[in-house]
C-alpha cells in the first residue's frame, strides 16, 4: 500500500513536472482562430501603473494578437529588463532612454527601437509658497530625490546645468519613492518627480504646487521599447510586429482615453478604487508627453542632448555610436 | 567535574582550579599540556592551509567559469575584472568612502541595538511576568521583513545616518535579546545560593555572576548579531542613501557595471567577516578562563 501511494506520488510529480515545461518565455500558444502566437514577456520597469495604457490597450483590443504575439507583462526593475534584453535572455522591454546608453557603454547590445514619451517625464516640484518656478530657485534648497542614478538624478543634472548651479548649490536627500511624503511633511523644501504623476496627488491632498519640468530646458530620449542587435539581426518581422501593435495602442490611447483608462483598471490592481480624477489626470498628463506627428519616432537630437548630459554627468566616458543606439527603421507611418 | 573525598569542589564556580588542583597536577602537567598543545597545533596547521586554498580553488574555478562560458562582462565579470575594477575605486577613494559609511552605521546600529537588547533581555529573563507581555511584540517585530519596514523608516525619520542606524539596531536586537534572556537564565541556582550565602549585593551579583556565566552565550549572539548589522546597513542604504556600499551597489546596477557590484559585495562580505572576527577575538580575550581547567586533565 505504502509502495502504491509512493508510485502516485511519484507518477503525479513527473506530470506536474511535465506540464511546467510548457511554461516557457517563447512558448507558442494559440489565440482564438488557432494561429500560433509567440508569447513575449516584456518587463516594464515600474509596478502597474495607468501610465502603461497604451500596451494593456493594444492587449485588450487585440492588438498584439493581430501581430501574433502574447504579452506577459513584466513588472520587475528597469535594469533588469536592460540586462534581459542585453543578455539576449529576453526579446523587448520599456526602459527609459538613457538606460540603453549607459548600457551600451558597457557593451550591452541593445537597441531603442520605439519612441514612446516624447518628452522627457521629469521635474521638480515645490509647494507653491516657496516660490520655487525656476532652475535658478533651487539655490541652497534642499531637494528629495528618489536616488542619485536613473531617469531622476539625469533630470535633477539638467535642470541644475539650466539654472547655472551644480550640486554643491543645493542639498540633496535621497529618499527613496517617498517624495509626496517627504515634502508634504516638510522634509525636502523640493522633490523630483514625474511631472505626469506626484503633482496631481499632491494637489489631490490639498497642496498648493509648482513644476518644473525638464522637457522645458532640454529634450532628451526617454522611455521606449527596447530589443537586442540579435533579434534585429535574426527575426526583423518580430520587432517590426511588436512595434506596429505598441504604436496601435498608443494611438488608441491618445485618441479614447477614458476607454483607455477603463481598461487599465484590468491590469492595474487597485486603480479603480484610487481617486480616479487624479488617475484621469495622470493618463491626460501622460499623454500629452506622448503626442508626436509620428507616434513612434525617435529624435536624433535627443538623442545627443542625451548623451551629452550623460558625458558631463560623467556617466560616459567617450561618446557612443549613437546610430546603433536607436533608429526608426521600424515605425509604421 | 569530581570533587576531593571531602566533597569540596575542584575548581571555583567560575572554572578555575583551586590550588591544591594545581599542586597535584605535578608531573603530569608538563605531559598534558605537551599532549594538548600538539592536539591544538594540529588543527590549527590545517585550518592555516585549508582555508586560503579553497579560497583560490574557488577564483580559480570563478576565472575558468567567466573565461569558458565566455560570459560578457556585465553578465559575470571575472576576478581579473572584478580587480581591476578594485583598483580603480580603491585608488580613487571611492571604496574606502563607501565602506567608512557603512562601517559607521553598522558600529552606532550593533552599540544601540545591543545596549537595548542587552538592558532588556536581563529584565525578560528577571521577570517571567514581563516576558510574558513583550513577547509576542518582540517576536511580531522579528516576524516583519525589514525590507518592508525599512522606507518607514526612511519616511519618518529621513534618509539620514539615523534610519540606517535604526534599521541596523532592529536587526540585531532579537539575537541578542534571546540570547541574553538565554545567559542569565543559564546560570544555576545553586550558584545564586552561593552567591546568597555570602551576602552578595544586586550589583555584586550582576558582576561576579550573572555577566560572567551569561557571556558565552551573550557574545554567541553578539557574533550573528555583527554580521545581520551589515545586512540591516545595506538594505537600509538600498531604500534610500547616497553613500554606503549598498548605494554603492544600486549605483552601480544602474550603470550595468557588474564589477563594481562584485567589488561592494566582496567589500561587505569582508565587512562582515572582520566584524565576526572582531567579535570572536573579544570573546577569546574575555572567556579565556573557560579554557583553563583543560590544560590540567589528568589521564
Amino acid at each position: 500500500m505504502k509502495r502504491f501511494s509512493m508510485l502516485i506520488v511519484i507518477s503525479f510529480s513527473f506530470l506536474l513536472f511535465a506540464c511546467s515545461l510548457n511554461d516557457n518565455q517563447n512558448q507558442v500558444g494559440t489565440g482564438t482562430t488557432d494561429e500560433p502566437l509567440t508569447k513575449i514577456r516584456l518587463p516594464m520597469g515600474f509596478i502597474p501603473n495607468v501610465q502603461y495604457a497604451p500596451f494593456y490597450v493594444a492587449v485588450e483590443k487585440g492588438f498584439f494578437r493581430d501581430e501574433g504575439l502574447e504579452i506577459d507583462f513584466d513588472y520587475s526593475f528597469e535594469t533588469d529588463g536592460v540586462t534581459l534584453v542585453g543578455a539576449e535572455e529576453l526579446q523587448f522591454a520599456i526602459v527609459s532612454g538613457e538606460q540603453v546608453l549607459l548600457a551600451r557603454a558597457q557593451e550591452l547590445p541593445v537597441v531603442y527601437v520605439m519612441g514612446w514619451w516624447q518628452d522627457y517625464p521629469v521635474g521638480i516640484t515645490a509647494m507653491t509658497e516657496d516660490e520655487i518656478i525656476t532652475p535658478g530657485d533651487l539655490r541652497g534648497k534642499k531637494i528629495g530625490i528618489p536616488g542619485l542614478f536613473g531617469a531622476s538624478y539625469i533630470g535633477l543634472q539638467v535642470l541644475l546645468q539650466a539654472g547655472n548651479l551644480s550640486e554643491e548649490d543645493i542639498v540633496l536627500d535621497s529618499i527613496g519613492f517617498n517624495q509626496v511624503e517627504a515634502l508634504a511633511a516638510g522634509q525636502v523644501d523640493a522633490v523630483v518627480i514625474y511631472v505626469n504623476n506626484e503633482p496631481h496627488q499632491l494637489r489631490s491632498m490639498g497642496y498648493d504646487v509648482t513644476v518644473i519640468p525638464v522637457a522645458d530646458y532640454a529634450q532628451l530620449a526617454s522611455n521606449g521599447i527596447i530589443t537586442n542587435e540579435a533579434t534585429i539581426d535574426q527575426d526583423p518581422g518580430l520587432v517590426r510586429r511588436m512595434v506596429r501593435a505598441a504604436q496601435r495602442g498608443l494611438e488608441y490611447t491618445i485618441r479614447k482615453p477614458e476607454e483607455a483608462f477603463e481598461i487599465s483598471k484590468k491590469y492595474v490592481e487597485g486603480l479603480a478604487e484610487l481617486d480616479q480624477d487624479v488617475q484621469m489626470k495622470v493618463l491626460l498628463t501622460s499623454i500629452a508627453l506622448w503626442q508626436a506627428e509620428r507616434l513612434g519616432y525617435s529624435d536624433p537630437v535627443s538623442w545627443e542632448n542625451m548623451q551629452d548630459v550623460l558625458i558631463d554627468m560623467q556617466l560616459l566616458s567617450v561618446p557612443l555610436d549613437l546610430g546603433k543606439a536607436f533608429t526608426n527603421d521600424f515605425i509604421s507611418d | 567535574m569530581w570533587n576531593y573525598c571531602d566533597n569540596t569542589p575542584r575548581t571555583n564556580p567560575f572554572g578555575v582550579p583551586f590550588l591544591r588542583t594545581l599542586i597535584m597536577a605535578g608531573v603530569n602537567t608538563v605531559r598534558n599540556e605537551k599532549s594538548s598543545t600538539l592536539s591544538i597545533r594540529r588543527p590549527m596547521r590545517l585550518r592555516l592551509i585549508v582555508v586560503p586554498l579553497s579560497v583560490i580553488v574557488a577564483f580559480v574555478g570563478w576565472e575558468m567559469l567567466a573565461r569558458l562560458g565566455d560570459f560578457p562582462t556585465f553578465l559575470l565579470p571575472s576576478p581579473a575584472n572584478v580587480w581591476d575594477k578594485f583598483l580603480q575605486v580603491a585608488g580613487n577613494g571611492v571604496l574606502t568612502r563607501h565602506l567608512l559609511y557603512t562601517l559607521a552605521e553598522v558600529l552606532a546600529g550593533l552599540a544601540l541595538g545591543v545596549s537595548v537588547a542587552t538592558v532588556s533581555g536581563y529584565i525578560l529573563a528577571k521577570s517571567p511576568t514581563v516576558e510574558r507581555l513583550m513577547s509576542p511584540y518582540i517576536v511580531a517585530s522579528q516576524a516583519v521583513p525589514i525590507v518592508a519596514i525599512a522606507p518607514l523608516l526612511v519616511i519618518w525619520f529621513g534618509p539620514g545616518v539615523l534610519s540606517k542606524v535604526l534599521i541596523c539596531a532592529l536587526i540585531v536586537f532579537f539575537p541578542v535579546l534571546v540570547n541574553t534572556i538565554v545567559g542569565v537564565r543559564s546560570v544555576p541556582d545553586e550558584l545564586h545560593d552561593l552567591m546568597r550565602s555570602l551576602n552578595a549585593t544586586r550589583w555584586q551579583n550582576i558582576k561576579l555572576l550573572e555577566v560572567p556565566a551569561a557571556l558565552p552565550v551573550f557574545l554567541g549572539g553578539l557574533r550573528i548579531g555583527a554580521t545581520l548589522a551589515v545586512i540591516g546597513a545595506v538594505v537600509g542604504e538600498f531604500v534610500g542613501a547616497d553613500r554606503g556600499l549598498g548605494f554603492l551597489i544600486n549605483r552601480a546596477r544602474g550603470q550595468y557595471d557588474t564589477a563594481l557590484v562584485f567589488v561592494a559585495i566582496l567589500a561587505l562580505v569582508v565587512l562582515a567577516l572582520s566584524l565576526y572576527g572582531f567579535v570572536t577575538l573579544i570573546e577569546s580575550r574575555l572567556l579565556s578562563w573557560q579554557k583553563r581547567p583543560e590544560r590540567y586533565k589528568y589521564s
